[in-house]
C-alpha cells in the first residue's frame, strides 16, 4: 500500500537546498511514495539546460564539500527518482511567465508538466508539503 | 539456489548506495539477492528500513573493515 503523498516546493537555486530536495525526492519515490516537486523563483534557474554543468551549483561551505566529496548530483538524483519511484516534476507556470522561459529551456526528461500553484497546494492537502 | 549480485558502492554518499541497491534489484529474479558494500555510515540502517517498508527481505548486514555488507533478497 502506497504511503502518504510527498509534495515538494522548491523555490531555492542553493546547492545544499536543491541537493535535498532531490535527496527527499529520490528516496521518497523509491519507498513506494508517490512524490510531487514543484520548481520556482530560482530554483528555475538550476535547471535551465544551457548552463554547464560546472556552473548550475552555487552555496556554501556544505555545496562545497558536496562537490569536494562528489556526492550524487542533485539532478541525477531527481531522474533516477524518476525512473525507479512514482516522481512527478513540475514547473511553476509563473515562473516560466515571468522569466519568459518555456519547457524547452529546461534539461530534458525531468519535467512532466507546468502546472499552477493553485492546483499544486490542492492536490498537496492530500500529503505533506515541504518547501525549500 | 539464490545468485547474488555484487554492487561495491563503496565511497559513494546517501543516497548512492540505495539506490544502486535498488536499481540491482529491478533486474534479477525473484528470490535471488543483491549484496551492497557501503562505506556510507547511514546505509546500515537506512537500507533495512527500506527493505522492510517495501516487503523485500534482509538477508544480514555485516561490518567490515571500514564499511558494511548488506545482503538482500528479492522477493517481488
Amino acid at each position: 500500500m502506497s504511503s502518504q503523498p510527498l509534495y515538494i516546493i522548491l523555490c531555492s537555486a542553493e546547492h545544499e537546498k536543491v541537493q535535498m530536495a532531490a535527496i527527499l525526492a529520490s528516496v521518497g519515490a523509491v519507498s513506494d511514495r508517490p512524490v510531487e516537486v514543484f520548481v520556482s523563483m530560482n530554483a528555475l534557474f538550476v535547471f535551465d539546460k544551457r548552463t554547464p554543468d560546472v556552473d548550475r551549483y552555487a552555496g556554501g561551505r556544505f555545496s562545497a564539500l558536496l562537490k569536494e566529496k562528489k556526492a550524487p548530483d542533485a539532478l541525477q538524483l531527481f531522474e533516477q527518482g524518476k525512473m525507479l519511484g512514482d516522481l512527478k516534476m513540475y514547473v511553476c507556470s509563473m515562473a516560466l511567465d515571468v522569466s519568459g522561459w518555456d519547457m524547452d529551456r529546461l534539461v530534458d526528461g525531468l519535467f512532466d508538466d507546468t502546472l499552477g500553484l493553485t492546483k499544486f497546494l490542492s492536490d498537496a492537502e492530500n500529503g505533506q508539503l515541504i518547501t525549500l | 539456489m539464490a545468485e547474488r549480485t555484487k554492487i561495491d558502492a563503496r565511497g559513494a554518499f546517501c543516497p548512492g548506495p540505495l539506490m544502486e541497491l535498488i536499481a540491482a534489484l529491478k533486474l534479477i529474479e525473484v528470490g535471488d539477492e543483491v549484496e551492497v558494500w557501503s562505506s556510507d555510515k547511514g546505509s546500515a540502517k537506512d537500507i533495512p528500513e527500506w527493505v522492510a517498508k517495501v516487503g523485500h527481505e534482509m538477508v544480514g548486514v555485516e561490518n567490515l573493515e571500514g564499511y558494511d555488507s548488506i545482503v538482500v533478497r528479492k522477493t517481488k
